[in-house]
């Protein structure tokens, strides 16, 4: 077994967790290329599926001998075909995604580490990118274990300051990628222009798509006080409040209202969506989480 | 205003002051430049506000709590500063004197179920509160006698618990002694005299305010100068209290049969309506007798009980009033009287032969009192007399024309001879001196009471000289002619003329005109009743405070009195004399007993019309119809009443002190959490 990369976003205990997790879809997709992953197609391996008789063009490599022997008949010897998978990870890299501690930006390259991680040890097709990226620009499909210090590169590569929206980012997204597979969305959700034109890219593609909207504890439980001029980080919108108990309570529920409607607009639309405070411990995230939602097993 | 608001602050503070809420106004909307903060999105914040925005009213005022606060701060502070209070005016002065009455009558409970002291008490009481620290005072009380419950101090503490110390009395009214008190404290005569220099007071005059408490049952106070004292009257208890009293009570033998006996009691309303009252006369406890008395307004009636052949007891009167009548004062409402057995007074008359003086001894009046016995100067030498005489038989033994060897164990009247002892001997003339104008006599001694001896002639006359202690009676242009002195236990009186003289040959002769006036009966009558200890049996009642007097000759030493509330007290009964008790502060019976046996039994009775007086006097001023409380006269000044209201001005600022302080503590405490209001 090689050893794990040291690296910011992944540790070894967390490597050492992730080696015995693996990608799970619900939907059973074509890989490209052989992989880990047992497929619809039969094929390649070394688990047995059914026999079934010899016609012309089949693969003579594929005939019990044995049988033919036996019962001098040509019956073909199915095994299960294992595929590779497609896992994206889609990241929200812009301005508003640099804040808390850690930043919900560093806490989704966590993220998106592992989830890379599991995905790379299992011979899927990683990919990694952010929204802010051009339909053009492509990032690179990595693939197995010796593929892992270059995910991490380039997930640390990935920097705060983008100004793409959520839509947008998504649209570029979907073109880009034509092929179907698990798509990890990684964002705030906090889009003045809305979330849900976001999300039916993704429903139009029919991929399985989990989102996890990161949110960090000063968005979750704001400890402020006083008279205070709020400045958006992205548009430097601004807003006067002055700190009571009632309106931290408003806050509390227009929160909540908030991220109930983007996981109701999920659930309606077989998507799985994950509320993720970045002061629980990624491992935590992942190894729970993640795993009663069906995404790694 | 000036009555709620008193301004503490000149025009330059008042503004200073004033300049204070537009400055917090000011620092507040500096304040209000709000502090930046970056955060991640305001898409939240803003969907927070717009529906804040929906009632802004309200939460604008919850925004600017503190500013309310601020301001709420500063205008108790200034509404402080004005120090408002309520009802009464300052106290002005240095010194004060708090005269307060605790006589009987300020057990009177008016409207209000207190009584006039307490009312007096919590008067004094605020007034004390409201002294400063530079003030002293001095709390006095006075009944029948003044008593200096707190010196001056500006210890407040120490004037309250001299004032919870006073206790309700049923005594009479004299002012007189406090003021005395008061003056002496306030007009201190100290004077220094220099060498060859002026005198000169050696303390300054202050003046000094005398707040009297009382409902002014005492007549005008005359001779007395206020000199520094300021005085104040201050009327406890209201013109409308009414009141029914016993005002007397007393028994006596009926006039028509001498066994039977009658209680004699004495009604008073003091009210200005007219009602009825039932008195119940009890004797040990059994009812004997009860009536229904009417009492005309604001006058006193009598009733007599009839109580037949009762031997001896305690009697109780006591009067009900009915239930419309309000009966302010319930210390007049029972009377006790002691009903001792019929002893009659017994006097020896030794004289040999005396019809003017006999038959002045036999009046229907002394024969109700005494029992007289008649003999001749050889009479007394029997030995059954001389036993009689040794056993104290008699209470009264009148000598006339004779004195006996040895002075008798009784009372004595001498007359026209000088007892046989140094004292009187020595002093006296030995040969009669002839025609002596009477000048002046004692009227004010029992003896001589209702004596009129101003054209009485004498004939001749022995010169009479007390010894030591006694009291001359009667003084005449040749020298005293009637005296009277204590002997121990007993007391001598002398007439130095004879009634009747027997000259050389025999003959009698009239000495003096005397006997044919009517002051002679009635010097007769006193004789018994004074000397013969006539008048001490039937009059067993006191006044309270006062102290009594019982003739206790023949009991053993140790004598326990035993007070009506129960207590009982131990005293010795003197060799020689009187024996003198005083406490005699409750109302009721008191009993002397000694060796087991009850010897003397006594009743204290209020049995003051002046007290049991309880209404206000009012003086109605024809003008305005107003009626006002009777000033009272002390010296040449007349006091007026104050003003019916409590002079204890109630003080706001110190709870609203507290409340500047509740104010700034809960704005310290929002500023910090206000998260969370």
């Amino acid at each position: 077994m090689p050893t794990a990369p040291e690296s910011e976003l992944l540790t070894p205990a967390l490597l050492n967790q992730l080696e015995r997790l693996e990608l799970v879809t619900r939907k059973i997709f074509r890989g490209q290329l052989k992989g880990e992953r047992r497929s619809k197609r039969k094929g390649q391996s070394v688990e047995f599926a059914d026999f079934r008789n010899y016609v012309a063009g089949d693969d003579l490599r594929l005939l019990d001998w044995n049988l033919y022997a036996r019962l001098d008949k040509l019956i073909i010897k199915l095994f299960q075909e294992e595929e590779d998978l497609h896992f994206y990870t889609l990241i929200d890299a812009s301005m508003s995604m640099d804040f808390g501690d850690p930043s919900k930006l560093q806490y989704a390259k966590q993220l998106a580490a592992a989830m890379g991680f599991i995905g790379l040890v299992r011979a899927d097709r990683v990919r990694i990118e952010t929204l802010g990226q051009q339909a053009r620009e492509r990032t690179p499909v990595l693939r197995g274990r010796h593929n892992v210090w270059r995910m991490l590169e380039q997930l640390e590569n990935i920097e705060a300051g983008e100004t793409a929206t959520l839509a947008e980012g998504v649209k570029n997204f979907c073109l880009r990628n034509s092929g179907r597979g698990i798509v990890l969305l990684l964002s705030d959700m906090m889009d003045k222009s809305g979330y849900e034109q976001a999300l039916r890219y993704f429903m139009s593609h029919d991929m399985d798509c989990y989102v996890i909207q990161i949110l960090s504890q000063e968005e979750l439980e704001p400890d402020v006080k006083g008279d205070l001029k709020l400045v958006d980080c992205e548009d430097a919108d601004e807003a006067e409040i002055t700190v009571s108990a009632p309106l931290l309570a408003r806050y509390d529920r227009t929160l909540k209202a908030f991220t109930g409607g983007v996981q109701e607009f999920c659930n309606r639309r077989g998507m799985n969506y994950l509320l993720a405070n970045t002061q629980t411990p990624v491992e935590q995230l992942v190894a729970q989480h993640l795993r009663r939602r069906g995404l790694v097993r | 205003m000036d009555y709620i608001f008193r301004n503490t602050l000149g025009p330059a503070a008042w503004t200073a002051i004033g300049l204070v809420l537009p400055a917090i106004f000011a620092l507040y909307f500096l304040k209000l430049r709000r502090t930046p903060l970056e955060v991640p999105s305001t898409y939240l914040w803003h969907r927070v506000i717009e529906d804040l925005r929906v009632n802004s009213l309200w939460q604008r005022l919850r925004q600017s709590l503190l500013l309310l606060l601020q301001l709420l701060l500063v205008l108790l502070a200034m509404l402080a500063l004005l120090r408002p209070g309520w009802q009464g005016q300052r106290l002005e002065g240095k010194k004060f004197i708090f005269v307060i009455d605790n006589s009987a009558s300020m057990n009177t409970e008016d409207a209000d179920d207190a009584t006039r002291l307490d009312a007096a008490k919590q008067q004094v009481a605020a007034l004390v509160d409201q002294l400063e620290s530079d003030m002293s005072a001095m709390i006095v009380t006075f009944s029948d006698r003044p008593n200096l419950a707190q010196e001056f101090t500006d210890n407040r503490r120490l004037l309250r618990k001299a004032l919870e110390r006073i206790e309700p009395t049923a005594r009479q009214t004299e002012i007189r002694g406090a003021l005395e008190l008061a003056d002496g404290f306030a007009n201190p005569e100290k004077v220094i005299v220099e060498e060859n220099g002026p005198a000169f007071d050696a303390a300054a005059p202050e003046p000094v305010e005398l707040f009297l408490f009382s409902d002014g049952r005492f007549g005008p106070v005359e001779g007395f100068s206020l000199g520094n004292l300021k005085p104040k009257y201050l009327p406890i208890g209201s013109p409308e209290s009414e009141n029914l009293a016993i005002t007397a009570f007393n028994t006596r033998r009926s006039e028509n049969s001498v066994n039977e006996r009658q209680a004699f009691v004495q009604i008073a309303n003091a009210s200005s309506q007219d009602t009825s009252a039932e008195v119940v006369v009890t004797l040990d406890g059994t009812l004997l007798d009860a009536a229904d008395v009417d009492c005309p307004a604001g006058q006193s009636t009598s009733y007599t009980f009839r109580l037949g052949e009762v031997a001896s007891g305690v009697l109780q009167a006591k009067l009900t009033a009915p239930a419309a009548f309000k009966d302010a004062l319930d210390l007049d409402n029972t009377a006790y009287a002691v009903l001792d057995p019929v002893r009659d007074t017994r006097v020896l008359l030794v004289t040999p032969g005396n019809t003017t003086l006999e038959i002045a001894l036999n009046t229907e009046r002394t024969q109700r009192l005494a029992e007289i016995k008649v003999v001749t100067p050889e009479e007394l030498k029997q030995e059954e007399l001389k036993r009689q005489i040794q056993a104290e038989v008699f209470d009264l033994i009148i000598y006339d024309q004779y004195a006996p060897e040895q002075m008798p164990p009784s009372n004595t009247l001498f007359i026209g001879r000088i007892p046989p002892l140094p004292g009187w001997q020595e002093e006296s003339g030995k040969e009669p001196v002839f025609g002596p104008q009477i000048i002046d006599w004692q009227r004010s001694h029992p003896l001589l009471n209702l004596v009129e001896l101003g054209n009485v002639q004498i004939i001749d006359t022995i010169e009479v000289d007390p010894p030591p202690g006694g009291t001359i009676l009667i003084d005449s242009t040749k020298g005293p002619i009637a005296a009277i002195a204590p002997r121990g236990a007993f007391e001598d009186a002398v007439l130095g003329f004879e009634l009747v003289g027997v000259d050389q040959e025999g003959n009698v002769n009239v000495n003096t005109n005397w006997p044919r006036s009517f002051s002679f009966p009635n010097f007769c009558l006193n004789t018994i009743e004074y000397l013969g200890g006539a008048s001490q049996l039937r009059d067993s009642s006191f006044r309270p405070g006062k102290s009594v007097e019982l003739n206790l000759v023949g009991v053993e030493k140790e004598v326990t009195i035993t007070l009506p509330d129960g207590q009982q007290r131990e005293r010795q009964r003197p060799e020689k004399g009187k024996f003198t008790f005083h406490e005699t502060d409750q109302l009721g019976i008191y009993e002397v007993t000694s060796g087991g046996k009850t010897v003397r039994r006594f009743a204290v009775n209020l049995f003051d019309r002046e007290e049991s007086d309880v209404p206000l006097r009012v003086r109605q001023d024809d003008e305005d119809k107003v009626q006002t409380v009777e000033s009272l006269s002390i010296g040449y000044v007349d006091v007026d009443a104050a003003q019916r209201e409590s002079p204890a001005r109630k003080e706001l600022w110190q709870w609203l002190l507290v409340a500047v302080l509740a104010v700034l503590v809960l704005e310290w405490y929002i500023y910090n959490r206000r998260v969370y209001v």
